[in-house]
């Protein structure tokens, strides 16, 4: 298998931004972007919270807290009201001090929000640099404003664009999110000629087909003699196993902080 | 269906760059500035569709851009793929199919706000963040390359022209001269982003032209909030300036107001102004001048001389000189018009007393809409016909005493048309060397069309019309020979291009790209071998 990193399959519906747009000045909360608060935050989702929701907000028996047709709708006094209140007879109410409940608010934000606006990222930006051009072989196919290869989704905004835990799960499970824009696609045309790449789009009578050199392909099905689009990316399934808990912080470190503009994270500390 | 070459509908784009030289020839298959050309013309030397055939047009596909709420682009074209934008967003569609390749949003844009389109150049895509920020982006597959902001969103400004790419940089403008700000045009380089010049439409205190003015001079407007045009060879630019701030309320700015209302030759290497030439002199109407100056050359009085063809929103076509801004000629291109007894000989105004905003409203003719606007015109040099989508309207102007206050929305009044006197538009056919009108097409509606034209090689002249309709004309005649309803009020100019050896005509709705092509009964697609 090709030793490279095929990152963020998804061509994510425009939901995050909405979200960074509905985030932000007017929350009470006074442990937004507070690293310490967030971490205690975590430790209580995790004791508490977890066990329907999934340690990362993924989901479970309760709602997928990271999709937008939950949190969309909700700014942080609602959270919070859940959290206190419980929701009628499916989420108990817990049992927590208003400190507590904030610092789970904030957690569950940071779930949702840029990357590059959170502190959740504890990894070494420097090492996870030198993953990036190097050893995990990302930049085979990806590419940050204009350098790396051009299969895979372009990273040079990733940070102001995704949420942390959206960025792991893209690096540990590709498909996660079905992968489109970014299936493996290969087209074989009447004339004989192959294609390979990825579908950035395709319908029964057309394909849009990418290859690795970033070129697109603008195909009738009327020339295509057989075509097999697959339902996962061409990223390697194996980076679980192949780079360790920390390689995988540093990573996503350095991921976080990709942002085409200047962005300070928005820190207040409640010492 | 007559043969064309076959454009190759399988072609790898590997290596296709988008060549300044290839922008100069003017728009084919490929639609490779906002006007499609650089003398502003919007004519197209493709002639599948002609007069005969042009009633077999029919939809090919259409694409609705998310979230979209008054569309401005004007497409563009290069190899089979369709560039369009909206606020902070530029959407790559396959010019066949309509099917989306890529999108690229920015998400940290501080504004919202319309957006006119992109400009082209080498393996490069260009366009305007609302908060005043040059993006650039692999054409092919939407790989960010650089952002650079060129203004402040503080200073009261924004951004929603279109760029225009010219030999090695990027032209860009400002725009919401209405809420008090100073405005400029920029070049860029197209390489880093890096700014190379930057001319101010409107004098610091102080400078040659600062004269002309009283009070506010800081915040005079002057606008470019829409692209210009550029005549290679006399390497100029030409780039119209939006009205004095505050808009209707002139009295604290005695004077011209120098560079507003202004039509101003650059430069394209240093920015520096060869010369100005100021419709509207003092304006209290609102009348920028953002229609488009089309380059043209044309016999005048016995030779040929290069010119620039000019409606204006206060209701006068001019024709200057381009090489000099010499004025030559102007003419009505509405009958509603009662603010100017005509252009003296030196392209001043002859203004007609009392025809200034008061506080208890004024009518005066022609509406703050303008006579035209930044409707795209065409020039068909077939014909030597300009066509002009021109509206009838007259408008209760009111001033306020107010203290003007800058970047707080204030404008010094306002205008408007009492209900029961709303406007009509009309696409008029003027011969610019006479002035003449040819012919006028009627239209129906609301009276709140901002939409163009473009013309074919194929005789064909389209417009987007009053009632969310795309209409095709005989160009000569202005005989109607087809139409589309599109549903929604339109505010964006159709265009043409053509793939896989097809002409398609494709407009901004106001939330969707339209695709129309001639009539062709499909094939039947065979089940897919494999998925």
């Amino acid at each position: 298998m090709r030793r490279v990193l095929f990152l963020l399959p998804l061509l994510l519906p425009v939901v995050l931004p909405a979200q960074h747009e509905k985030t932000g000045e007017e929350s009470k909360n006074p442990f937004i972007g507070d690293p310490k608060a967030i971490e205690a935050g975590r430790k209580i989702f995790a004791s508490g919270c977890a066990a329907c929701h999934g340690p990362e907000g993924q989901g479970g028996r309760g709602p997928n807290l990271r999709e937008s047709v939950y949190w969309h709708p909700l700014d942080d006094q609602t959270i919070y009201s859940a959290i206190r209140k419980g929701i009628g007879g499916n989420m108990p109410a817990a049992n927590l001090s208003e400190d507590q409940t904030w610092q789970v608010v904030a957690f569950v934000r940071a779930l949702t929000a840029p990357a590059i606006e959170t502190p959740l990222a504890t990894g070494d930006a420097k090492a996870g640099e030198g993953l990036f051009w190097g050893s995990a072989g990302c930049s085979g196919c990806h590419r940050i404003l204009g350098r790396g290869g051009a299969l895979g989704p372009d990273l040079s905004n990733i940070g102001a664009t995704r949420a942390l835990p959206a960025i792991r799960e893209a690096i540990l499970d590709p498909d996660a999110n079905g992968a489109r824009g970014y299936r493996s696609a290969e087209v074989r045309l009447k004339n004989g000629k192959r294609l390979s790449g990825v579908a950035r789009n395709y319908t029964n009578y057309s394909v849009q087909l990418q290859d690795r050199d970033g070129n697109m392909h603008l195909i009738s099905m009327q020339d295509v003699s057989e075509w097999h689009i697959g339902k996962t990316s061409p990223m390697p399934k194996d980076y679980k196993q192949r780079l360790s808990r920390q390689d995988i912080d540093n990573l996503l470190a350095y991921l976080s902080r990709q942002s085409v503009r200047e962005v300070t994270p928005e820190k207040k500390t409640t010492e | 269906m007559r043969a064309m070459p076959l454009f190759l509908t399988l072609a790898s784009l590997a290596g296709a760059q988008v060549r300044f030289e290839e922008i100069r020839k003017g728009p084919a298959e490929n639609w490779l500035t906002y006007a499609g050309d650089y003398q502003g013309t919007r004519h197209s030397a493709l002639r599948q569709i002609t007069t005969e055939n042009a009633r077999s047009l029919v939809p090919k596909w259409v694409y609705h851009m998310p979230k979209a709420n008054g569309l401005r682009t004007c497409p563009l074209v290069y190899d089979g793929i369709m560039y369009v934008t909206d606020s902070n967003v530029i959407r790559a569609l396959d010019a066949r199919t309509g099917r989306l390749i890529w999108e690229f949003k920015d998400t940290r844009s501080k504004k919202e706000g319309a957006n006119r389109g992109a400009a082209l150049l080498g393996d490069r895509v260009f366009f305007v963040t609302a908060d005043i920020h040059l993006v650039a982006l692999d054409r092919r597959n939407g790989a960010l390359l650089w952002e650079k902001k060129y203004g402040n969103v503080e200073d009261g400004m924004f951004a929603s022209a279109a760029p225009l790419v010219v030999k090695d940089r990027v032209i860009v403008g400002v725009a919401n001269g209405d809420n008090g700000m100073r405005g400029y045009v920029s070049a860029l380089s197209a390489s880093t982003g890096e700014e190379l010049w930057r001319t101010y439409t409107v004098p610091k205190r102080g400078e040659p032209g600062s004269e002309t003015w009283g009070n506010y001079i800081e915040y005079g407007g002057g606008a470019t909030w829409l692209s210009g045009t550029y005549d290679p060879e006399l390497n100029l630019l030409y780039w119209t300036t939006g009205n004095p701030w505050p808009d209707f309320y002139g009295g604290d700015r005695g004077g011209d107001n120098l560079y507003t209302c202004s039509l101003l030759a650059l430069d394209a290497d240093t920015g520096k102004m060869k010369w100005y030439f100021q419709f509207t002199p003092h304006d209290t109407h609102d009348w920028d001048a953002q229609a488009w100056p089309v380059l043209v050359d044309l016999p005048y009085e016995g030779r040929p001389r290069k010119l620039v063809l000019h409606a204006n929103r206060n209701g006068f076509l001019y024709v200057l000189d381009r090489v000099t801004g010499e004025y030559l000629r102007s003419s009505k291109i509405v009958d509603l018009l009662d603010w100017a007894k005509g252009i003296d000989d030196k392209g001043r105004p002859v203004r007609v007393p009392g025809k200034d905003p008061t506080p208890n409203g004024n009518r005066i003719c022609p509406s703050v809409r303008g006579a035209t606007n930044w409707m795209s015109p065409t020039f068909d040099p077939a014909t030597g016909w300009l066509y002009v989508v021109t509206l009838e309207q007259c408008d209760i102007y009111a001033s306020s005493s107010k203290a003007p206050e800058p970047k707080k929305n204030f404008s010094g009044g306002g205008a408007g048309p009492k209900p029961a006197d709303v406007g009509q538009f009309f696409l008029r056919a003027f011969d610019p060397k006479t002035g003449e009108r040819k012919w006028e097409y009627p239209m129906t509606g609301p009276g709140e069309s901002w939409a163009g034209t473009v013309s074919t090689a194929g005789g064909v002249v389209f417009f987007g019309d009053d009632d969310g309709q795309l209409v095709a004309v005989d160009a000569r005649t202005g005989k109607h020979l087809w139409h589309f309803q599109m549903g929604e009020g339109l505010t964006a100019s159709p265009m043409t291009y053509a793939a896989g050896g097809r002409q398609y005509v494709a407009i901004a709705s106001a939330t969707a790209i339209f695709s129309f092509g001639l009539f062709e009964p499909q094939t039947s697609v065979p089940v897919p071998a494999s998925q």
